[in-house]
């Protein structure tokens, strides 16, 4: 690790000024993926602003048709919250099935959300969800928000303040888990809204991280069921590869997971 | 049964090995005690006495320790696979802030600093001889702390800067400019020893430091030439690396007053670091004390001295003060010394009716940039032929050097490799000539009868019930349900697959340990001992056979270990030999104590020690109401006499055999290729067992350590860049407590004639048949595809592709 300096402001003003008047700053959240990052020597940021502290980023709210999660919410709260079981129970048993005890307890969805790794599991449910990510200047959509690996919408210095989720009339989650990382390897988080439009969202294995399969969408339109499924794939070209995963298995896995999660509809399945 | 060993040509070395004769033959009057021991405490699960210090934060490891004006080392290590050191610019580094020292490969030699006296090769009389193709010692290149010619791996140290602080050491450590012409590099073990292979060595043109032929080639050849079957087979028992929760440390300081060195560094045992460590420095053994307290966990990775070691010791002299080291775990991911990487060729000759005739071996180790230990192929090569009585065979044993990390001994090693090769080539056996895979093993399996039994490359198993072990392996593992079992699976979309495994394993080690004791006048005894746990355990085992000679509560004995300054002798911990040579010379030691103590108390209560009778720990003069308690006696004589206290050195040189079966049953998502363990059996015959708890918790952990390189574990190399792939957690898989089902593991005592307690070994048994079981169990599940074999790891993407391919995956 470098040296560097730590802050941590009360509000969101003093930290978006403490962001345009550093040299090289970033903010810091749950730390469970920059702090590791520094650890290495493969970051250098001079200041880090800590944003647990600003009232604005924390906090649940379950209304009639929404979930509003604060940023700075840790996996930990968002598994153990009775009212968003009770409204999204597969949003619920994704934040509880990310990493660890210790990595739950630290790790935020707000950090999460910014960082877009590709095989993080809240982009699945930011994505399926519809969501819209409101940072400290305005509000984005879901579908404008992803934009490539660790690549958002967000400009240098802007919060990430909430993420409002509609709450579908169904949905599930289903993780097959990279053996070594436990990361997901492919995962398919698929939802019924309540206009009856259908979301299929897909993490851990796009070649440009988390996508909608459209084509799984369409089908399921029509019948929500495993069978409408049936001989659908998708192109090998389109998916990561490593050492635990070629992309052609990490293709197959997709379309497994992906009639997993509706086979778990209103709840999850990890593998 | 007549050993076929015979010389077969020059250049073949055959094993010295005769009958051995058991060293217990002739019993001292004070080790029929021993042998005539209550046995109050041992065999009896006793909680471990360390636990509560250890969870307690109280342990003492390596980093713990820190001294006055203590400096920070950090080390810049090779990029490359293999890379010529053309120059080093130190100017900037030693520009930096609070850089105090920066050594280089040049200085290395500058200084005289020597090469660890690794001494690979396994030179006692029970190990096979291994040699260079034309019979000479092998060349096995000197591990220099730094080299100064090139780097042979990536992660190799090539300079140490040091510094006031650690991330100030770090910072050097980026300012440090080298020079380097990329060389072509070989990291595959197959390719090494493949002709045109870039060499590693120019000592060795062909990497090939080790070729050597044993065991009797014509009456293999003419048992193969009768045999009605022959089947052959390839494995490649992938390169795996040993995961210590504590990462290596290492803390040295000069007094220039005295002229020593002290070295706090976490090891196999510390005897062993200051010995070598005292050569690289070229000082007296004497003038370097190293101190090793809790160990976080060995496996192998530590038996050896590390240059990380010498590098600090060195530093330390050269600036004053004293400087630390302690690695990331990146950097032991990259640089611990790692284990396995076997490549074998194997062939069974069978006759019609099932009998196994003979067997050929070809075994590839592949060592990395030198050679550290050969203990793996060696060990494996004296185990070739398992569990089974196969009357003739030949194995060529070679090493090469790649572009990769040093091996080393790694949990049981080199015995789980050639477990693997048996027992799989076994299975395919059965499978190909239309054999009962169960029936097959149980007609061929080594008899009780036959022991001792010599085997067709010279080692001698010393007892055994081998079939007995598969029978109670095979009972509770509920083999003979399992079809319900499979049914019930089949309809959850799962498949379900059975394996099993016999193993005999064999414990050598350091012959030479020592013990001495103590009586002390708190109403202590205090056992100083040479050996070194990493969680074995040893400070509850080793006082309950200390408690049991004694006869006294297992809470007054003390294990004193891990300071050469108090320990002098002592072999460590590798082998499975601590609890055997550490016993019995603790036994004989307290026999001894025994002994003065009857002197004594004879003295005192005016008699003659024949007339003075020992029990509960209270000597007592024979038909008298007159006694005197062993810690009393040491209080009331320790002016005259001095302390009641013994030292009694032992040597044991015979090894004994381990040995055992196991059980799996395996899930396979048909899917997915998902595999989950769901039963897991074992029996291991450890020979006398001195704590069933704490022999259950080493198996336990065996067991994991083994399922994981069948399932999960893999050092990666990228061909394409012979970049490691695998440097964090992200990428080595490692089992973890939800991925393995609850064990269930008996303990067989067949007692061993080899040494007076009657030991064997504990905690490798449980490795080394579990990656043969595992793949076994994986196979049968697959059988429906067409799949014969699988590579391990056998990860989802393996499973998947053989399910798919039907042939062999990746
Ligand atoms: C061992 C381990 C296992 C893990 N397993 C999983 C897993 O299975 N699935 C999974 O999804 N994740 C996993 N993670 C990642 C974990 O969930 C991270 O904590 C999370 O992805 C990042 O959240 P954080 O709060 O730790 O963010 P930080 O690490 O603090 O920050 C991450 C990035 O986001 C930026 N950032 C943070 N907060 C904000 C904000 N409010 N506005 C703008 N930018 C911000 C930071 O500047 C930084 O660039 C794992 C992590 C570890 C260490």
């Amino acid at each position: 690790m470098y040296a560097t300096t730590y802050h941590k402001p009360k509000t969101l003003s003093e930290a978006v000024s403490l962001y345009e008047n550093s040299e090289e700053p970033s903010y810091l959240s749950g730390g469970h993926t920059l702090i590791p990052t520094l650890k290495s020597r493969l970051a250098a940021p001079q200041h880090l602003i800590d944003v647990r502290a600003i009232p604005e980023l924390s906090g649940i709210e379950v209304t009639a048709d929404k979930v509003i999660i604060g940023s700075a919410t840790k996996h930990a709260v968002v598994a153990a919250s009775r009212e968003i079981k009770a409204a999204i129970p597969a949003l619920s048993g994704l934040a509880g099935s990310i990493g660890d005890v210790q990595v739950r307890h630290m790790g935020t969805i707000g950090g999460s959300t910014a960082n877009n790794d590709p095989a993080a599991d809240y982009p699945a449910a930011v994505l399926a969800l519809d969501a819209v990510v409101h940072t400290d200047r305005r509000a984005i959509p879901a579908g404008d928000y992803f934009q490539g690996l660790y690549t958002t919408a967000l400009e240098p210095g802007e919060i990430l303040a909430r993420v409002e989720f509609k709450i579908p009339e169904i949905a599930g989650y289903a993780k097959f888990r990279n053996p070594a990382s436990r990361y997901s390897m492919a995962a398919a988080f698929v939802a019924r809204h309540r206009d009856g439009h259908i979301r299929v969202a897909i993490t851990g294995a796009g070649n440009e991280g988390v996508f909608r399969w459209t084509e799984a969408e369409e089908r399921l339109t029509e019948n929500l069921s495993a069978e409408a499924l049936e001989g659908l794939t998708i192109d090998p070209s389109l998916m990561m590869g490593d050492m635990h995963a070629p992309a052609d298995y990490r293709a197959h896995l997709v379309a497994v997971m992906t009639r997993r999660a509706v086979q778990n509809l209103g709840g999850t399945h990890i593998l | 049964m007549k050993s076929p060993l015979q010389t077969i040509a020059p250049d073949v070395i055959m094993h010295p090995l005769k009958q051995p004769k058991p060293e217990s033959a002739e019993l001292s009057p004070e080790m029929k005690l021993v042998r005539e021991a209550l046995f109050k405490h041992v065999g009896k699960p006793i909680p471990r006495k360390e636990d509560g210090r250890l969870i307690t934060g109280k342990g003492r490891f390596s980093d713990d320790f820190s001294l006055p004006g203590q400096t920070y080392a950090a080390i810049v290590r090779s990029p490359y696979p293999h890379a010529r050191i053309l120059g080093i610019d130190k100017s900037e580094a030693l520009a930096s802030e609070g850089v105090l020292l920066v050594l280089t490969g040049e200085d290395i030699l500058a200084d005289d600093i020597k090469p660890i006296p690794h001494n690979p090769v396994p030179s006692t009389n029970f190990d096979m001889k291994l040699r260079a193709k034309d019979g000479s010692h092998a060349f096995t290149g000197p591990h220099y702390l730094l080299p100064s010619d090139k780097a042979r791996h990536v992660g190799e140290a090539v300079a140490i800067v040091v510094a006031e602080t650690a991330a100030q050491a770090a910072d050097g450590a980026e300012k440090v400019v080298i020079d380097w012409e990329e060389l072509p590099y070989v990291t595959d073990t197959a390719k090494a020893a493949a002709p045109g292979a870039p060499t590693i060595w120019d000592e060795v043109p062909d990497n090939v430091f080790i070729d050597t032929t044993f065991g009797d080639k014509e009456g293999t050849d003419a048992a193969f030439a009768r045999a009605d079957h022959v089947v052959k087979a390839e494995f490649h028992i992938q390169r795996v690396t040993g995961v210590t929760m504590e990462p290596r440390s290492s803390l040295g300081s000069y007094d220039p007053e005295t002229g020593r060195y002290t070295l706090y560094a976490g090891s196999g045992g510390a005897v062993r670091q200051k010995n070598e460590l005292s050569k690289v420095l070229g000082i007296e053994p004497k003038d370097l004390r190293v101190l090793s307290f809790d160990v976080g966990g060995n496996f192998g990775t530590r038996n050896r001295v590390y240059v990380e070691f010498g590098l600090v010791l060195w530093a330390s002299a050269k600036i004053g003060r004293p400087v630390k080291y302690t690695a990331t775990r990146s950097e032991s991911f990259l640089t611990d010394y790692q284990g396995r990487d076997l490549v074998t060729k194997v062939e069974l000759a069978i006759r019609k009716d099932g009998k196994f005739l003979a067997m050929r071996a070809d075994n590839l180790s592949n060592v990395g940039g030198r050679a550290v230990s050969l203990s793996p192929l060696s060990k494996g090569s004296g185990l070739i032929t398992g569990s089974y009585d196969i009357p003739y065979a030949t194995l060529r044993a070679r090493a090469v050097f790649s572009n990769t990390m040093c091996t080393q001994a790694y949990r049981s090693s080199g015995r789980p490799e050639v477990t693997y090769a048996i027992e799989r080539l076994v299975e395919l056996a059965a499978d190909q000539l239309g054999f009962d895979k169960l029936e097959l093993r149980r007609m061929n399996l080594i008899p009780p009868s036959a022991m001792p039994y010599t085997n067709a490359v010279g080692s001698v198993y010393d007892s055994g019930e081998y079939e007995k072990n598969m029978d109670r392996a095979l009972e509770l593992s509920g083999w003979a349900t399992f079809d319900a079992r499979k049914a019930e699976a089949a309809t959850r979309g799962k498949l379900l697959g059975r394996g099993f495994a016999n193993y005999v394993e064999s414990s050598i080690g350091t012959p030479k340990e020592r013990a001495e004791i103590e009586i002390k006048d708190d109403g202590n005894i205090e056992v100083v001992i040479g050996t070194q746990p990493s969680g074995q355990g040893h400070e509850t085992s080793f006082a309950q056979v200390v408690a049991d000679m004694i006869q006294v509560p297992v809470e007054k004995v003390w294990i004193v270990l891990g300071d050469t300054d108090i320990v002098s002798v002592g072999g460590g911990s590798h082998s499975g030999r601590s609890m055997r040579h550490a016993g019995t010379v603790m036994a004989m030691a307290s026999a001894g104590l025994l002994a003065e103590g009857r002197k004594r108390a004879a003295e005192l209560l005016g008699s003659t020690a024949d007339r003075i009778d020992f029990e509960g720990g209270v000597f007592k003069l024979r038909n008298s109401n007159r006694t005197i308690d062993i810690f009393e006696l040491g209080r009331r004589t320790r002016e005259s006499h001095g302390p009641l206290r013994v030292v009694k050195d032992n040597e044991m040189h015979t090894p004994v055999f381990p040995n055992g079966a196991a059980v799996c049953e395996v899930e396979i998502d048909r899917d997915t290729g998902h595999v989950q363990i769901v039963r897991y059996t074992t029996i291991d015959d450890v020979g006398r067992c001195i704590n069933p708890l704490i022999v259950h918790g080493q198996t336990h952990g065996g067991i994991a350590q083994g399922v994981g390189q069948a399932m999960w574990e893999l050092c990666a190399i990228d061909q394409n860049s012979g970049q490691p792939l695998a440097g964090s957690f992200m990428d080595y898989g490692l089992p973890r407590s939800d991925t393995m089902p609850s064990f269930k593991c008996e303990i067989a005592e067949v007692i061993s004639p080899t040494n007076p307690l009657g030991i064997k070994a504990g905690g490798e048994g449980g490795t080394t048949p579990a990656l043969a079981t595992v793949v076994n169990a994986v196979v049968d599940a697959l059988s429906e595809f067409g799949v014969k074999d699988i590579q391990m790891p056998v990860t989802p993407a393996n499973v998947w592709r053989a399910m798919n391919s039907g042939r062999k995956a990746s």
